[in-house]
């Protein structure tokens, strides 16, 4: 083929690693980093606890993954989708009770002591396994950490733990902290839990509380020639109108987790100067979920739930409520995960008559106001996508002759109220899929939960045969055939429907033009921002 | 000058059970709220049973409501205003850090809405019922019908996004190294809108203040006996008239004080500038009870020594007032 | 008060136009709109005066903004009226009662009447609903709360530099009980500077709802205002009709009520001063 001298396989890599480099279509052309500068970026929220290692949130890793860096990154080229950072090298044992890791040379902490392999073994045992909100799933039976040298760590479980889960949650859960600091005195009173030291390509320099976080450059990072920035700036704005102004005034250059509002979007992306950015999310996919409290006796009935599930527009949900910026979801892992999805399973329809038909079937007649049954419908507060969700889908319950009630809480009132107290009928819940599902979707089916665990099945919902399911993938060793017990769990879920799974979006970023490499890996956002830089 | 003395001493005597009732009352609203701090705090971490159990116990929130209010009066009587939960930092320094800012954006909208205002309803009330005074009376209410975040946003639209002749928001250009006059321009380029947002709301009440009670006394026995003798118009309204309106004006001023920190909620957080007002908001969502607290004691004690200034400048305007209340 | 007074002023006249356009619209909005205002009736963001489905267009999730507005009357008005209402009648008689009693009754209303000034209106409701869960009842039970305290204090300056006033004593002399001087003599004449207030917190009470609606505090399940403004700021720049055309509801709607309490004080001047 004399007109296409490149192999398609080789133009794909090559296309893909021009996008994963490059995030925006006027920077396509390879440019020459400018070094230095100042990167001012919005921060709707000020963590309490600014320690990665032992929270790990979005909000958290926002500031210190520059500062504090975990063993493997996300990506989107690297094998099994991941890059290393702190480890250059991972492999499990084949009977799931060890993981070697070989971790990097020559990289110091920002106070110059070595990072060895004493440091991850710390963090480990002392940090990830008793206190961080996750670790403490991932690493349950985590028994030792053995040191043979400075720059090997062998992971020893007690029992059989599946590597592919291990593998998938390095980028969030293993973000390693300086074991000569941490040591002495009580780690969660550590004061580097607000001034955290890592080994990241910036050091924290600043906090100015309600006004700014400021980081700067670490001039001895292991990476070579990196990073670009001098500084990085987190100017605090909570009100969700000041990024996009902030942005237009060109005061701040990036306002990233969606901090100007999607309908905003179309209006902004035509700002000369401005771009509407929406990868660099694809790790952390969001779900758009009603929760069902199976306590009440209508939504206990299977021909109730498929009503509700026939009753809701996805498609509406997705182009007038998120803007298109979303799609809509078959169960419940996400269409972009690459491992565990499967489109395999049972659909519900948009299909009003069979939502009726299906509730006057249940025996659920019609009354002379046309009302079936009353329900108390309460969206969680914390999007505007979630109760606008809320407002659509009490018309749409409307619809098919349900009454729903709507109760607005703020965020802890909505946490007591639903995954404590129960005391609701359906709720809209956003949960995070973090890449896989024993860390995250299962939660919200499997049964046993303690009352107040948040994003957890609080809805009274048992199904052993799925509960088995979960418990059987969690001992599973062999990838091949752990992904194929979640997709049968998907399966599952989806003809049972214990609860709805309707929409999955990521977050945008809207940035200047001027600033580059934002959006090259699934996890940007989060992630060390070394090659990030801002044209001169 | 007993009289005020005697004033003083019986308001900040009267203070302490005022301040009482608001703690109390403050502490068993947000006891009665559902949810508690772990709870607001989760929500942004998630996390098991045993993690939610473990942060129970270690912030204290497994013991009994009025162990808690005890426990808390007693360090409050030796001065102490406890630890924040959601920041975990001592309570007086997150308070102490923002109410600079707080007093600053307070004060220059106090003496806007009240130079203004009050200026303006002079001007309106020296001939009640003339032209002027109806096209003010009806601009000012204008001006307190435009809600406070939907009149900021449309200054910030106009005046930082589109003309860019103010900063969006902030309290100063963030890291900026700028240090004395420099610094103090630059945090007054900052305040200026979000300033005129809070300030030109409050500038009906006294321009209302201000012109009904001139209005009213323009009938008094007194003017009219000024006017008969044909004392000029002018002088009538500034001697008499307008005095006679400073009493309820004053009596506004006092009012005020607490509502503008009210209002100072939305307009913080819409200017994003550091403050009391948009910290309670987020210790409210956050459960923070000992923040809140500590934030209601502090503006509090604020509101009641300015209102004690009012109090004494009232005493000075009408001596019946202090005599009576001295007497009493 | 003087009726003929009143409607020789145009301010008050217009003011009454106003509030019974309001009222009628009020009352006419079940009939006019029997459907749901908040359910979803054509295509999203579609402008004013396009389609006359729509006359005034549709919000983001295309629910009818014209709807909206009929039923946004009823619940921007009710919690208004309602809210200062309640702060008014509470706060007239705490401070009568205070001024004129004086003495320990005076200083234990004024004591709590100062714990609730000490906290910022705006921060109790805020507080309140967060607490209560946001309602109907709730949202006007807030707005009261912090509002009562501006009444109560007017009155209480007016009846104390008026109690001492040549007809009160005179009234003493001629040997009325107390009770009935302040009733009868003392609350008319305090009466006006508080009356003067009560657009101003009727004014305060609609803001304070929409700000609660604006910070997500609103009652989800019904129309108001405050919320749809809050709905139409996201789309402020690019939609700015959907937050101007309530905001000029709110305006004009606080505008009547405003004149219309100006006019009466104006009347019953009037009548003082005849008298």
């Amino acid at each position: 083929m004399p007109l296409l001298p490149i192999s398609r396989r080789s133009l794909l890599s090559g296309t893909a690693a021009l996008l994963a480099s490059t995030a925006l279509p006027s920077s396509l052309w390879a440019q020459t980093p400018t070094k230095g500068g100042r990167l001012i970026v919005a921060a709707d929220s000020e963590p309490r606890n600014l320690n990665p290692a032992m929270v790990a949130s979005n909000g958290v890793f926002f500031v210190s993954s520059k500062v504090v860096e975990p063993l493997a990154e996300a990506s989107f080229e690297g094998k099994d989708g991941l890059e290393p950072r702190l480890a250059t090298s991972w492999e499990g044992s084949a009977d799931g009770l060890t993981v070697t890791f070989k971790l990097r040379e020559g990289v110091t902490w920002h106070d110059g002591k070595p990072f060895t392999s004493a440091d991850v073994a710390f963090s480990a045992l002392q940090v990830w396994k008793p206190l961080q909100n996750l670790g403490r799933v991932v690493f349950k039976d985590l028994e030792a950490v053995d040191t043979p040298d400075e720059h090997t760590a062998i992971f020893r479980f007690s029992k059989p733990t599946p590597f592919q889960l291990i593998r998938n949650a390095l980028p969030p859960l293993t973000s390693v902290l300086p074991k000569h600091l941490y040591e002495v005195g009580e780690i969660d009173k550590n004061p580097a839990n607000n001034a955290p030291v890592g080994t990241g390509p910036f050091k924290f320099a600043e906090y100015k509380p309600g006004e700014y976080y400021r980081l700067e450059k670490n001039t001895s990072y292991w990476g070579k020639d990196l990073p670009y920035l001098d500084e990085i700036v987190y100017r605090v704005l909570p009100d969700r109108a000041a990024a996009a102004g902030a942005l237009e005034a060109e005061e701040i250059h990036l306002a990233a987790f969606s901090a100007v509002p999607l309908a905003d979007l179309a209006r902004i992306s035509k700002v000369p100067g401005i771009a509407v950015v929406s990868r660099g999310y694809e790790g952390l996919t969001y779900q758009l979920v009603v929760e069902i409290n199976h306590r009440r006796k209508e939504l206990a009935d299977l021909k109730v739930r498929q009503a509700i599930a026939h009753a809701i527009d996805k498609k509406f949900v997705v182009d007038t409520i998120f803007l298109g910026y979303a799609t809509a979801s078959t169960g419940p892992v996400p269409v972009n995960d690459k491992q565990f999805y499967t489109g395999d399973v049972p659909q519900y329809s948009f299909d009003v008559a069979k939502a009726n038909a299906l509730l006057d079937e249940a025996g659920y007649k019609r009354g002379a106001d046309g009302n079936r049954f009353s329900l108390k419908l309460l969206p969680a507060p914390y999007f505007n996508e979630t109760r606008q969700f809320g407002d659509y889908l009490r018309q749409a319950l409307a619809a098919v002759g349900i009454d729903a009630q709507l109760v607005n809480n703020d965020a802890a009132a909505h946490q007591k109220a639903v995954y404590t107290d129960h005391a609701f009928d359906l709720a809209v819940a956003p949960p995070v899929f973090r890449g896989d599902p024993a860390i995250s979707t299962t939660i919200l089916v499997q049964s046993g939960i303690p009352d107040g665990v948040p994003f957890s099945n609080q809805g009274g919902y048992k199904n052993d045969g799925i509960d088995a399911l979960i418990a059987k993938a969690a001992e599973t060793i062999d990838p091949a055939a752990r992904t194929e017990l979640y997709r049968e769990f998907q399966k599952k879920v989806e003809e049972d429907l214990p609860l709805i799974n309707v929409a999955e979006w990521g977050f945008i970023s809207v940035a200047r033009t001027s600033v580059k490499n934002i959006a090259n890996n699934p996890r940007w956002v989060v992630s060390n921002w070394a090659d990030t830089w801002v044209e001169a | 000058m007993t009289r005020i003395r005697k004033l003083i001493l019986r308001r900040l005597v009267g203070a302490v059970p005022v301040l009482a009732i608001v703690i109390v009352g403050g502490f068993f609203l947000l006891e009665a709220a559902p949810g508690d701090a772990v709870d607001a705090y989760v929500v942004s971490i998630g996390g098991d049973a045993k993690m939610i159990e473990e942060l129970r116990q270690s912030w204290g929130l497994n013991q009994s409501a009025l162990a808690r209010l005890g426990f808390y009066l007693w360090s409050l009587v030796h001065l102490d205003l406890g630890q924040s939960v959601s920041f975990s930092r001592p309570v007086l320094d997150v308070v102490l850090e923002r109410l600079p800012n707080t007093l600053l954006l307070m004060g220059s909208a106090t003496a806007l809405s009240f130079s203004l205002g009050s200026l303006l309803g002079l001007f309106a009330g020296s001939r009640p019922g003339n032209l002027r005074d109806r096209l003010l009376s009806i601009g000012s209410l204008a001006l307190y019908a435009v809600p406070g975040f939907w009149l900021g946003l449309v200054l910030t639209v106009v005046f930082a996004v589109q003309l860019r002749w103010l900063p969006v928001s902030g309290m100063e250009t963030i890291a900026s190294g700028k240090q004395g006059l420099e610094r103090a321009l630059d945090i007054a380029r900052h305040l200026v809108l979000p300033v005129a947002s809070l300030g030109f709301i409050y500038l009906a009440l006294y321009l209302r203040v201000m012109r009904a009670g001139m209005a009213e006394a323009w009938r008094m026995d007194f003017v009219l006996a000024a006017r008969a003798r044909g004392v000029p118009r002018r002088r009538i309204a500034i001697r008499h008239v307008a005095r006679n309106a400073l009493l309820p004006l004053v009596t506004m001023l006092g009012l005020q004080s607490a509502a503008m920190l009210g209002g100072s909620v939305v307009i913080e957080s819409l200017f994003s500038v550091p403050g009391l007002g948009r910290l309670a908001q987020e210790a409210v969502s956050a459960r923070d009870t000992p923040l809140l607290l500590g934030i209601i004691l502090v503006s509090a004690v604020l509101v009641i020594l300015i209102n004690l200034v009012v109090d004494c400048l009232y005493a000075a305007l009408d001596p019946r007032v202090g005599a009576s209340e001295a007497a009493a | 008060m003087n009726a003929a007074r009143f409607f020789r002023s145009p301010e008050a006249v217009a003011g009454m136009v106003i509030l019974a356009a309001l009222a009628a619209m009020a009352l006419l909005a079940p009939a006019l709109f029997p459907a749901d205002p908040l359910s979803i009736a054509g295509p999203p963001l579609t402008q004013p005066f396009q389609d006359w489905a729509h006359p005034l267009g549709t919000d983001r999730l295309g629910r009818d903004v014209l709807a909206g507005l009929f039923h946004g009357a009823r619940t921007s008005l009710a919690v208004g009226l309602a809210a200062a209402a309640a702060a008014i009648v509470i706060g007239s008689m705490v401070g009568t009662a205070a001024g004129f009693a004086g003495g320990w009754t005076d200083e234990v209303l004024m004591r709590i009447t100062d714990a609730f000034q000490t906290v910022p209106a705006f921060l109790l409701a805020l507080a309140f609903v967060s607490v209560v869960g946001p309602s109907l009842t709730t949202v006007v039970a807030a707005i009261a709360l912090g509002a009562w305290t501006g009444p109560a204090r007017i009155a209480r300056a007016e009846i104390l530099s008026l109690r001492e006033r040549d007809f009160v004593a005179g009234a003493r002399v001629v040997g009325m009980h107390p009770v009935e001087i302040a009733l009868r003599e003392v609350l008319p004449n305090a009466l006006p500077p508080v009356l003067a207030l009560s657009s101003v917190i009727v004014a305060g009470a609609v803001l304070i709802e929409a700000s609660l609606s604006f910070l997500g505090l609103g009652d989800p399940n019904r129309v108001t205002w405050g919320g749809m403004i809050a709905e139409g700021r996201t789309v402020l720049r690019s939609a700015p009709f959907l937050s101007i055309i309530p905001g000029i509801a709110l305006v004009l709607s606080v505008l009547g009520v405003y004149l219309t309490g100006e006019g009466i004080v104006e009347a019953s001047a009037a009548r003082r001063s005849l008298s």
